[in-house]
Formats: C-alpha cells, sequence, structure tokens
C-alpha cells in the first residue's frame, strides 16, 4: 500500500516539480509571484488538447502514448511560452510597478486566460483521446498500481529537468539568469542584456508550465480551472523550497507532491508503524491533503521564510 | 454644500472623474427607473439587486480597512463572507446540525465573534510577513476555511448546505410579518405596464431596510475611524512602515486591529447574505468572491470608502448584467465566463492605466473644517515670515 502511495506521490510530484520550477525562476527573476502561472499551466494542456486533435494517432506507440502525443506536449509547452511573452511584453512589461501591483495584475490575467479558455471549451471536464491503460502487471505483486502513462509523466519530467539543470549551469544564459536572480542590479552593470534574461526566463518557466499542465491533463482531466486549483499547491512547493532557487522548487515540489498523495497513510498509520497500537491514526483524510500543504506553507514562511535552499531573505 | 440646495455649485466643486462617476450614475438610475415603468425590470428583483450592491459595498468597505489604509493584501475575503453567512445560518435555521432555532439577531452576534476570533487566528501568523506572501498565505488559509465547511459535514452539512434560514426580522414585534399585512399595491404608470408589490416587494424592501443600515454604519464608523489619529497611523504603515516604526507605533498591533475590523464588516455582509439568500453552501467560499471584491476596492479607489461604495455597485452590475446577457439567444458564446473576462480584464486594465482607481481619495481623508478654514493665500510671504515682517 505504501509502496503505491510512493509511486503514485512521484507522479503527481514530477507535475508539481515542472510547475514551481517555473514560478520560483519568474519571481526571483520578475520580482513577482506570478498568480496567472496556474492558468499558463491551462494553457499548454489545451494547446496539446487541440494538437492532439490533429495528429492523433500519428507514428508509433511510446509507453501507451502515440508519438502524436509527444508533438502536443512539443505544441503545449510553446503556446504556454508564446502566451507568457506576450502578456509579459504587452502587460508588464511596460508597467512602472511594484512588485504588490505586478501581483494583483497578474490575478486579472488568469482570470483573462481561464475565460477565453472557458469560451474555446466549455466549464466540463474533458480528457485526451488516448486509451486508458491497465497498470502495469509486473509491478502489481509489489501493490503498484502505475500504468505506463505515468511511467511517461516521471521520465519525461526528469528529461526536462535534467535539460534545465544542463543550461542552467554549463550555458552562457544558464549562467547569466543565476547572476540575475542573485543580483539583478549588480548583473545589470557587469554588462548582462538583463531584459533578454528576463524574456528567456518568461519562456523556459512558462514553457515547464505548459509541460506540467499537459501531463496534468493525462494524469487527471482537462478543465478551465485545472491550473488554478494547482496554483497553491505550486506556490506551497516554491515557498518550502525556498523562493529563487531552482533545485529548492525541484525539491519543494517533490515534498509536497509525496505529502498530497501520502495523506492517506496517516489514517493508517498504526499498520505501518513499529512499536505503537494498530489502532494509531491521525485523523486527517485525505479530503484536507491540500490543506495540509497550505499549512505547511504557512509555518515554513513564518518560522524559516527563506525555505529549505533559499540563500538570505 | 448640498447636491440638491446648490447643483451648480456643488458640480462645478466636483473632480473630472467624480464627474464622470456622477454622470454614469444618473444616466444609470435613469435607465433603470426606465426599466422599472416599462416592466422590464420587476420591481422586486431590483430590490434584490440593491441589496446585492449593499452587499458588495460591505465587504468592499472591509477590504478598504485592511488594503485601502494599511496596504494588508488579504486574498481571504470570501472565507470571511463565507464565516458569517454560515455563523449566521448556523444559528438560526431550521435545518442546522448544531444550534439551530436561534432568533437571527443571536446569528448574527455569533457570526460577528467567529470572524473576529478567525482574523484573530489567520492574523497571528500572517500579518509579520511581507505584503506578497502575506497574499499567498491568506488565500491558503481561506481554502482551508473552505475545505473544513466543506468536509466537516456534523457542523455544516456539507456540500448540501444549510437551508430554511429565517428572514432577518423572524422574532422581532412588528417587522416580522410586516410584508405579510401591507396591502398589495397594483400600479398602471405606462399604458401596458403592470406593477406589483405584493409581499415579495415588501419582504424585499425590509432587506434593503437592512443592508442600507449596515452600509450606513459601517461607513459612519469607518469614515469617524479613518479620519482619527488611529487611521493616520494605518496610513502611514500603508505608505511606509519602516517610518510608521521609526516614530515608535507598534504596528503589528494596528495591523490586528485593522485586520480585524475590515473581517467583521466582511461577515457583515456575510450575514445579510445568509438572510436575503435563505440559504447557504460551500460554493459561497469560493476564492472568486475574493477577487469581486478587490475590483470593486480597486476600481473605485483604494483608500476611497464611497469608492468602494461605487465599486460594490459596478461589481453588481458585471454579476447580474452577464446573467441578463445570458438571455439573448444570438451571441454565439458561452456568457458565464463573459463575466471572469470582464473581472480579468478590469484588473488588468486598472493596474496598467489607472492603479489609483476612479475615485482615489482626497477631500474625505481631511476634516472638512481644516479644508474651508485653510486660507486661499497665505496671509504672509515666507520671507516675511523669516525675516519678522522686515523686507529690505
Amino acid at each position: 500500500m505504501v509502496l503505491d502511495y510512493l509511486a503514485s506521490g512521484l507522479v503527481f510530484s514530477s507535475i508539481i516539480v515542472l510547475g514551481s520550477i517555473g514560478l520560483s525562476l519568474i519571481y526571483s527573476i520578475a520580482n513577482f509571484a506570478n498568480f496567472a502561472h496556474g492558468d499558463t499551466m491551462t494553457v499548454g494542456a489545451y494547446a496539446a488538447l487541440v494538437t492532439f486533435g490533429a495528429t492523433g494517432g500519428l507514428g508509433a506507440g511510446l509507453l501507451g502514448l502515440p508519438l502524436g502525443f509527444f508533438v502536443a506536449l512539443v505544441v503545449g509547452i510553446v503556446a504556454a511560452a508564446v502566451v507568457a511573452v506576450l502578456t509579459e511584453k504587452v502587460v508588464y512589461d511596460g508597467m512602472d510597478a511594484g512588485s504588490i501591483e505586478l501581483l494583483i495584475t497578474s490575478i486579472g490575467i488568469a482570470f483573462v486566460y481561464r475565460a477565453i479558455i472557458q469560451m474555446g471549451f466549455g466549464a466540463d471536464f474533458t480528457r485526451y483521446d488516448v486509451q486508458t491503460l491497465r497498470p502495469i502487471e509486473a509491478l502489481l505483486p509489489y501493490g503498484i498500481r502505475v500504468t505506463q502513462h505515468d511511467v511517461a509523466i516521471v521520465v519525461t519530467a526528469f528529461v526536462l529537468v535534467g535539460g534545465l539543470h544542463t543550461l542552467l549551469q554549463y550555458s552562457d544564459l544558464g549562467r547569466k539568469m543565476r547572476a540575475m536572480a542573485d543580483n539583478p542590479d549588480l548583473a545589470r552593470v557587469s554588462g548582462i542584456r538583463t531584459d533578454r534574461v528576463k524574456l528567456w526566463t518568461w519562456i523556459i518557466g512558462a514553457g515547464l508550465a505548459g509541460s506540467g499542465g499537459v501531463f496534468l491533463g493525462l494524469y487527471n482531466q482537462l478543465s478551465p480551472r485545472m491550473g488554478f486549483n494547482l496554483l497553491l499547491l505550486i506556490f506551497a512547493a516554491v515557498i518550502l523550497g525556498g523562493i529563487g532557487s531552482v533545485y529548492g522548487a525541484m525539491l519543494g515540489g517533490f515534498l509536497i507532491g509525496m505529502i498530497n498523495q501520502l495523506t492517506p497513510v496517516l489514517g493508517q498509520l498504526g499498520e505501518l508503524l513499529p512499536l505503537v497500537p494498530d489502532t494509531f491514526a491521525i485523523p486527517i483524510g485525505i479530503e484536507y491533503a491540500n490543506a495540509i500543504a497550505f499549512v505547511i506553507m504557512v509555518a515554513v514562511l513564518l518560522v524559516r521564510p527563506r525555505g529549505i535552499a533559499g540563500e538570505g531573505a | 454644500m448640498s447636491a440638491l440646495s446648490d447643483p451648480r455649485g456643488y458640480w462645478a466643486d466636483l473632480t473630472t472623474p467624480e464627474r464622470g462617476v456622477v454622470a454614469a450614475i444618473t444616466a444609470f438610475a435613469v435607465l433603470l427607473v426606465l426599466g422599472l415603468l416599462t416592466g422590464a425590470l420587476a420591481p422586486a428583483y431590483f430590490l434584490y439587486l440593491v441589496g446585492l450592491a449593499g452587499m458588495y459595498a460591505l465587504l468592499s468597505f472591509g477590504l478598504n480597512s485592511q488594503w485601502g489604509f494599511t496596504g494588508l493584501i488579504n486574498f481571504s475575503v470570501a472565507a470571511f463572507f463565507g464565516l458569517g453567512a454560515y455563523g449566521t445560518a448556523l444559528m438560526s435555521a431550521s435545518s442546522s446540525p448544531i444550534a439551530g432555532q436561534f432568533l437571527p439577531i443571536f446569528g448574527l452576534v455569533a457570526a460577528l465573534v467567529l470572524a473576529a476570533i478567525l482574523a484573530v487566528a489567520i492574523g497571528i501568523p500572517t500579518l509579520r510577513l511581507r505584503a506578497d506572501y502575506l497574499a499567498i498565505a491568506s488565500l491558503g488559509l481561506a481554502e482551508v476555511v473552505r475545505l473544513i465547511v466543506l468536509n466537516e459535514r456534523e457542523v455544516t452539512n456539507g456540500s448540501a448546505g444549510v437551508r430554511g434560514i429565517p428572514t432577518f426580522f423572524e422574532g422581532w414585534p412588528v417587522l416580522e410579518t410586516l410584508p405579510q399585512q401591507l396591502p398589495g399595491i397594483f400600479l398602471q404608470p405606462l399604458p401596458g405596464t403592470r406593477l406589483v408589490f405584493e409581499e415579495p416587494f415588501w419582504s424585499a424592501l425590509l432587506n434593503v431596510v437592512v443592508v442600507v443600515t449596515f452600509v450606513a454604519g459601517s461607513y459612519a464608523i469607518l469614515r469617524r475611524a479613518h479620519r482619527s489619529p488611529w487611521g493616520r497611523v494605518l496610513r502611514t504603515i500603508r505608505g511606509d512602515e519602516d517610518l510608521a516604526r521609526a516614530l515608535g507605533k507598534h504596528t503589528y498591533r494596528y495591523k490586528m486591529q485593522s485586520f480585524v475590523l475590515g473581517s467583521i464588516i466582511m461577515a457583515l455582509a456575510g450575514v445579510f447574505y445568509a438572510h436575503l439568500n435563505l440559504y447557504v453552501s460551500p460554493s459561497d467560499l469560493d476564492p472568486v468572491t475574493t477577487f469581486y471584491v478587490w475590483v470593486a476596492v480597486i476600481l473605485g479607489g483604494s483608500g476611497s470608502n464611497r469608492g468602494a461604495l461605487f465599486g460594490g455597485i459596478v461589481i453588481v452590475t458585471i454579476r447580474e448584467g452577464t446573467r441578463f446577457l445570458n438571455s439573448f439567444e444570438w451571441i454565439p458564446v458561452d456568457v458565464a465566463p463573459l463575466r471572469i473576462l470582464l473581472i480579468g480584464v478590469l484588473i488588468v486594465v486598472l493596474m496598467r492605466y489607472r492603479p489609483q482607481g476612479i475615485l482615489p481619495p482626497q477631500r474625505e481623508l481631511i476634516w472638512p473644517s481644516v479644508v474651508d478654514e485653510a486660507p486661499d493665500q497665505p496671509t504672509s510671504g515666507v520671507r516675511e515670515a523669516r525675516t519678522g515682517g522686515k523686507d529690505d
């Protein structure tokens, strides 16, 4: 049982991590809490939905998904990035405003994204037109019920996160981004074109969010509210990891995703732990899985506002 | 200078945005009266709209005293609103799973006390945080409150909501049965239209009396509070918290007072809503309510109570107006998202082009006597004053 929770935790964590990296990057480089980030994920998911309708069962399957799905994934990433860059150019860029004003503006942006998607696709839940798979047989004896789709989510997330790591550590752009996250003014006077770096931050952050949205749609369903509903969990992950730290966001996303999926364990602690009676349990049901993450978030803000990996406040 | 006794002087005294607002309100009122006279707008429904506008005005007052005056980014408006509604509903409703059947006036007291307790509970951890952290944390805690209301079925009836809420005046002498006793009146202001004033109209009228009382009371209290030294400290905190601290003010305490005051006013709106709608459900705690109220405050002008009043009216127009659009068959798109779209576009346009809102606070924060008694020209020049009147 616990293995199963851990496995689904890993899948859910992958989605949260993809969302939280982008949010953390934008928080540190554009310097505001982007409340439209969740809806950027929704944009990616729906762009992939449209593309997948066209590319359909293109090509052979990989991990239970036709190649057309990976085309749709790329389109979802690109669409999210394009939408975010356009928003940055049209709205945020010209604003002479502090982080609070930008935060409030981003809520408006979030509503605009959501409303447009709802106008085009309706408020109902939809799914990608892929076959629902049975859990992988080989893992069933261990009590783990994951499908090939879940494996595809985790593997692709690892590839994307690995790519980002390489970019940040070994490329020129990555060094500039880290420099700018550390100290924007210093980066600027040392000759880095900060506006260009900022634009790339939006592209990378929103692109990752778009991929997270596509996977969220594959993992659950698509609805115009899917991203907004996940937004607070992503904030919790970013804050837990430490705002501005990409690796902190990865760790925070992993922890929040795990905690979220491991909530049912709280009710079975007695059976799982040695040395405590079998009836022992923490009476918090799965309906409070999100609430636990929010309380952790507030606690982290209070006790250690720079999070696990963040440097100085 | 009143608008009635001296309309021309009143008009000349207004700023350009104020003139625009006065003109828009007049035009809107004319439109409403026309709608009433032609029978397009039922009188009872019109009064319901007035009630809703009052409710949003109350919510905006509450948020205004937190954000507009003290600069607290509170994204848990919906939680306090819902708590107020649930507080009075659980006390007074016939289907309440816990107490039930108390008089609504006890429900009012219980709801406000609950809201104050929740405000302190949310305020203790969050008010020390940086402004943008406060936004995220308060949104998260509001969601926690919503989840509790949704899932604690033994206490709140869960997703089924609470039905059978009495009207606000139940158990009061005279007022309780007044709508039934008043006669039905039928008017025919224009040929072909027929206006009906019966029991639903009279009870809606009573609701409007309640909300107008609430709004007027809150307005008077807030106006007095914000002109007082206490209000000046709050505005200093908003402008520069370090400055307020350097002046020896215990800013955390002031922020907490402002937060609790605003939250109580939001809960008051919730109490009114419960007795207007006679049914509450967890969907009333949806975070979108929070952002409606934010739009109202930003639109009206942060820190301005009459702006908040104006914003509340605009929000109800958007909310109910888009519902009205729904009846047109020829509109190709689904109208439900139009409301969210309008709200979103309003936020972006306001923050981009007019962050101070339409009616930013001007004279209303200053005692009128200070303005009226101030001389137009200094009685003596600066140099004169410095040199003691001798000019060489």
